[in-house]
């Protein structure tokens, strides 16, 4: 379906920022009514690409030329006059309005009066372009009502309403169950058809099959090389993009599970979880898998005590506890790494040291005075364990990749000895060079004792990482299997079952 | 041009600072009244009230909250410390009962905010209003006048040439640099303003920090109402109006993030002694007061925009 | 790198306002060492029709006797801090003499002393200093000219007698609480209805010299008294507050009200009727006889401690 012309043409870019090449001579050609996939690890230069395709940011060199025009006055609106439209990973709506004042924002047809909108006209507007888009969604409801999946399409039709030639998707997906995303790629195949070139961003290797017609692959702000997605593999892609082959994916080990650390008996919260009970064993990793809203989450944070609950009792090492707040959960040894590592795992103005060190600041103080070199020196430890890519301890974890900043969470539980982690997503968001240590490192931490818990939404991550496997199905565990016996096709079977059969 | 690294991790307070020089360079060229010992000296200890009050707000500040009550507070703890000084009390327990009273309306605050999830704005100014209103139950709206010299020395003795505001100014910066940079109790206050959820799921225990904060502010309230009973010689029930905004713009000023999470009390210190500078040097020169509140006012956004600014460029 | 420009920027910025706050300067006061005497007036507030009168007095005086004037006030009237640093920083500018209009009695006097060690003389103006307070402070004021508050105070009283044919129910607004001048009023006003006793003081609240609380104190107190018919402040300011609450209440010319001051506003509201007189005092007069009585104490002339400003009856 592709043309052979290219649409956007973007020549050796090059953006330096003070000590770091964040882009060296970039070549980029999209065509008209494709989906080209821009492929890289965290930091290989993807998002300051696109800013500077988008007028975000400044290029210091290199040309950018759309239909044959060349794209030179800097600025955003420019980048939007000449057709260019970005929908970030983080949504850029203003929760509190309507679908389509959102749509429309910024860009709203007066009535004459000046200042004053004309409603109507945004809301017919809107509604035809959901309509075109194929997705039903009112366009007088307001945004903070809308599901995860909703507002990505608001995003889709408010970055299509200023009659876009390429539009670029950070990370589409991220945030969003298999049937939305199926009906995202349905959407995109229908702006593909309508001659819309599609920049596509995304760390999900199994979609890039799925969406894309060619990728093309960054490292470390340079170019790889560009490919057609029909003549590559997934493992080749793998290859351009970390620089070495990586020939295990899920790393292999032997496990002696021992004693029971985590017993876990009719827990219940009404309305959410009913009747949990499972163990835990020493080096054991425990699969969690389900859909979105099967109750995974809201398990884990149970145990944490982050939610209270209603019934059941947890032992840890034989002995029953109590847990009622984070700070008791911590006490008898669980630590939570959640999957909103930004919101809830990091303070993300702090440094990386005192990111490792919260969670044990008692044990790193003297009558409430802190020890700073015993602090650096822990941090230090686990910078160079855990292989934390960071200038330095005192560098704030807000300027850290993705990987690295999970790595940050991971080393604030090992820092408190730890012995049972409860894992959500770990790798949601991480770049797959880094999703290997990630695995890496809970192998290790298995091995060395410790218990795991690992909720995730990929099933292959599922299977390969975990010693055994439970499946949760409206707030209840409705299966468990051995991963040695399980396939993807068994697990989502348990976790679709209707209850009423 | 290459900056050192330490300049570049602190430029926030290195503008501050260069702003705070060039005032006194361009002062001092001015008017020849103003680098003197004596005058600086004057100075200090007249920045010393706001800037011990602005401690206090700088914590809450960074802890992602904001108090209000900290001008009425001066007030009633400062009638409460004086009623006891006038029955004969014992100079160190008048000053601890009123350095008391100001600890549990700040207690008062915290729990509100911690435990009744309110929001600290809200929280405090119903604290601003009932505070002001027990100050002038407790006196009948007269102010509580005449106290003996050993009180009086908190403002007018005198250590090594150094007024003894100034000494507790200084002491209490010491202190609340130590608290903030090298204690649990710093840590956390950084940590919850940061991220107060990422804090809770840490294990810290974050309602009693957050009561912990606006007891330090109401502490630190009492602490400058005793300062300002010790220098009026006289404890009014309506002192302290509008001190809460003073003590915000000091730590405005010393570049603290109104948003949580970052900033420094050295900062708030500059912070407070700009504006106590400018008001000195204004009065100096005989500006009209008028004109004086234009030039504060313009001083305080000139600060923060250097803020933004600065901000935009770390980008 | 930019951050360097950008401190330059800000440092010039922060340069570029206080040479704007130098020409702001009044002009008399650039001159400097002339050898003329310069006279600083510090007023409670320059909000106030009453001290810009004041102003303009000694503004004039200052003229025709060559002298420099300096005049400065806080931003708000109660704030007896603030007035007491403005002073001390003068003392540090050296003037050679204080006219002083206290925001507090007993609080002016630390400052008064202040200027006693600097060898500054002192003259106050309108609200006298408490006598008690500065004797045991061990400080001295060259004179205190001002109206003779209780003189005024029997006058209102006398006129409201009359005019209520010595029978009326009366509500009293105060001024804040503690001050000189407001208390010396409301004695002389008490002295005066003492001997008729059938005019009954139902009611005395403070309205703290304001305007907006005189309003609402007196709505508050029509609620509470709806048969109060005549009613004296301690100020024109609380008394105009007063006729609005009144007109809002709809008793308009119902309520006999007598005020203080005689500012242009209760001028014409006692020719339109809605006020039933006032006491003027005369603080242009009041102005222009603290420079004259400074100019001639630092020419080496003596001054009677007391002199009277005279006050009349406008109704």
């Amino acid at each position: 379906m592709a043309t052979e012309c290219p649409l956007l043409r973007m020549t050796g870019v090059s953006k330096r920022y003070p000590g770091v090449v964040a882009l060296d001579g970039v070549d980029l050609e999209v065509r008209k009514g494709e989906v080209h996939i821009l492929l890289g690890e965290n930091g290989a230069g993807k998002s300051t690409l696109m800013k500077i395709l988008a007028g975000a940011v400044r290029r210091d060199e290199g040309t950018i030329e759309i239909d044959g025009v060349p794209l030179d006055e800097p600025g955003p609106r420019a980048a939007q006059a000449a057709g260019v439209s970005i929908i970030y990973q983080e949504f850029n709506l203003i929760p509190h309005l309507t679908v389509a004042e959102n749509i429309f924002l910024g860009r709203e047809r007066g009535l004459g009066f000046p200042g004053v909108i004309d409603q109507g006209w945004i809301f017919r507007e809107a509604e035809r372009r959901l309509t075109d888009l194929g997705v039903a969604i009112d366009a007088r409801a307001v945004v903070d009502d809308l599901g995860v999946a909703e507002q990505q399409m608001v995003e889709v039709a408010k970055a299509l309403s200023i009659d876009a030639k390429v539009l670029v998707m950070d990370e589409p997906t991220s945030a969003l169950t298999d049937k939305e995303i199926v009906r995202l790629f349905s959407v995109i195949r229908g702006l593909q058809a309508r001659g819309v070139a599609v920049i596509y961003i995304s760390h999900r290797m199994e979609e890039l099959f799925q969406i894309g017609d060619r990728v093309t692959v960054l490292r470390d702000g340079r170019l790889i090389g560009t490919r057609t997605i029909r003549d590559t593999t997934m493992d080749g892609l793998i290859q351009m993009m970390v620089g070495r082959d990586l020939t295990e994916k899920f790393p292999k080990r032997a496990v002696t599970p021992g004693e029971e650390l985590l017993k876990v008996e009719g827990l219940a919260r009404r309305g959410v979880l009913h009747d949990i009970s499972f163990t835990l064993r020493r080096g054991e990793v425990v699969g969690l898998a389900g859909l979105m809203g099967s109750g995974r989450t809201e398990l884990a944070r149970a145990i944490f005590g982050a939610d209270p609950i209603d019934a059941g009792s947890i032992r840890i090492r034989g002995r029953e506890v109590k847990i009622d707040s984070p700070r008791a959960a911590i006490h008898a040894g669980v630590g939570f790494l959640t999957e909103d590592r930004k919101r809830q795992g990091l303070v993300l103005a702090l440094s990386v040291t005192e990111n490792v060190c919260l969670a044990n600041v008692n044990r790193m103080a003297t009558a409430g005075c802190m020890h700073l070199a015993q602090e650096e020196s822990a941090a230090q430890r686990y910078i160079t364990d855990l292989r934390i890519k960071t200038p330095g301890a005192a560098q704030r974890v807000m300027n850290l990749s993705g990987g690295n900043q999970q790595k940050v969470v991971l080393a604030k539980w090992l820092c408190r000895e730890t012995e049972i982690l409860l894992f959500d997503e770990p790798t949601r968001g991480i770049d797959v060079g880094s999703k290997v240590e990630i695995y890496q490192l809970i192998n290790r931490l298995a091995a060395e004792g410790k218990a795991i818990l690992m909720i995730s939404s990929e099933l292959p991550e599922i299977l390969g990482m975990s010693d055994r496997i439970l499946v949760m199905n409206r707030g209840r565990i409705a299966g468990e299997f051995q991963a040695a016996a399980a396939t993807q096709e068994s697990l989502l079977q348990c976790a679709l079952a209707s209850s009423h059969p | 041009m290459k900056i050192p690294p330490v300049i570049a991790s602190h430029a926030r307070q290195f503008g501050t600072l260069l702003v705070f020089m060039v005032l006194c360079v361009v002062l001092t060229v001015l008017t020849p009244h103003f680098l003197t010992v004596s005058n600086l000296l004057n100075v200090a200890q007249q920045t010393s009230i706001n800037a011990v009050i602005a401690v206090g707000l700088t914590y809450v500040i960074i802890s992602a909250g904001i108090d209000l009550s900290v001008g009425s507070i001066v007030a009633f703890s400062g009638v409460v410390m004086a009623g006891a000084l006038q029955a004969g009390w014992p100079v160190a327990a008048a000053v601890l009962t009123g350095l008391a009273v100001g600890t549990g309306c700040g207690i008062v605050n915290g729990l509100l905010i911690a435990f009744g999830r309110l929001p600290p704005f809200i929280a405090t100014l119903g604290m601003m209003s009932v505070a002001r209103g027990l100050g002038l139950l407790h006196t009948d709206g007269r102010p509580v006048s005449g106290f003996g010299d050993a009180f009086r020395w908190l403002a007018n003795g005198e250590v090594v040439g150094v007024p003894v505001p100034v000494l507790i100014m200084l002491g209490v910066y010491a202190a609340a640099h130590f608290v903030l940079r090298r204690t649990k109790f710093g840590r956390y206050v950084f940590a919850i303003g940061g991220n107060e959820e990422a804090s809770l799921l840490s294990g810290v225990p974050v309602a009693a920090y957050k009561v912990a904060v606006y007891a330090v502010s109401g502490l630190l309230a009492a602490l400058g109402s005793v300062l300002l009973t010790a220098r009026l010689n006289s404890a009014q029930p309506i002192a302290g109006i509008n001190y809460e905004l003073d003590a915000i713009a000091a730590t405005v000023i010393g570049g603290t993030s109104l948003m949580g999470g970052q900033g420094s009390v050295i900062g708030t210190l500059i912070g407070a002694l700009i504006m106590g500078v400018l008001r000195n040097g204004l009065n100096l020169l005989g500006v009209s007061s008028f004109f004086q509140q234009v030039v504060i006012g313009a001083v305080i956004i000139a600060a923060v925009l250097l803020d933004t600014v600065f901000k935009r460029q770390k980008r | 790198m930019k951050l360097p420009s950008t401190l330059w920027r800000a440092a010039g910025a922060s340069l570029a306002l206080l040479l704007a706050a130098g020409c702001g300067r009044t002009p008399e006061t650039a001159a400097g060492a002339d050898g003329r005497p310069t006279v600083a007036l510090v007023v409670k507030t320059l909000n106030n029709p009453f001290f810009i009168d004041m102003q303009k007095g000694a503004e004039e005086a200052a003229k025709a006797l060559n002298a420099n004037l300096l005049v400065q006030a806080a931003e708000r009237e109660v704030d007896v801090e603030r007035q007491m640093q403005i002073v001390e920083n003068l003392i540090q500018r050296k003037v050679s003499a204080l006219l002083i209009t206290p925001s507090g009695s007993r609080e002016i006097v630390s400052a008064i002393v202040k200027a006693n060690k600097a060898g500054i003389p002192v003259i106050i103006l309108d609200t006298r200093a408490d006598a008690a307070a500065l004797t045991a402070a061990g400080g001295s004021v060259a004179a205190f000219i001002g109206s003779d508050n209780y003189e005024g105070g029997r006058i209102a009283g006398e006129h409201l007698v009359a005019r209520m044919n010595g029978k009326a129910t009366v509500a009293v607004l105060e001024g804040i609480p503690g001050h000189e001048t407001g208390d010396a009023r409301l004695r002389g006003f008490r002295e005066a209805l003492k001997a008729h006793p059938e005019m009954k003081i139902v009611v005395s609240q403070p309205a703290n010299w304001e305007r907006d609380l005189g309003y609402n104190v007196t709505q508050n107190l029509l609620q509470a008294h709806p048969g109060v018919n005549a009613l004296f402040a301690a100020s024109d300011l609380m008394a105009l507050g007063a006729t609005e609450a009144i007109a809002a209440a709809g008793k308009t010319g119902q309520i006999a009200v007598v005020g203080f001051d005689a500012i242009d506003e209760a001028r014409a509201a006692i020719k339109s009727g809605a006020m039933a007189g006032s006491i003027a005092q005369s603080p242009a007069q009041m102005g222009r006889m603290g420079v004259e009585a400074a100019v001639k104490l630092l020419g080496g002339g003596t001054l009677t401690p007391e002199i009277a400003v005279p006050i009349e009856l406008i109704k």
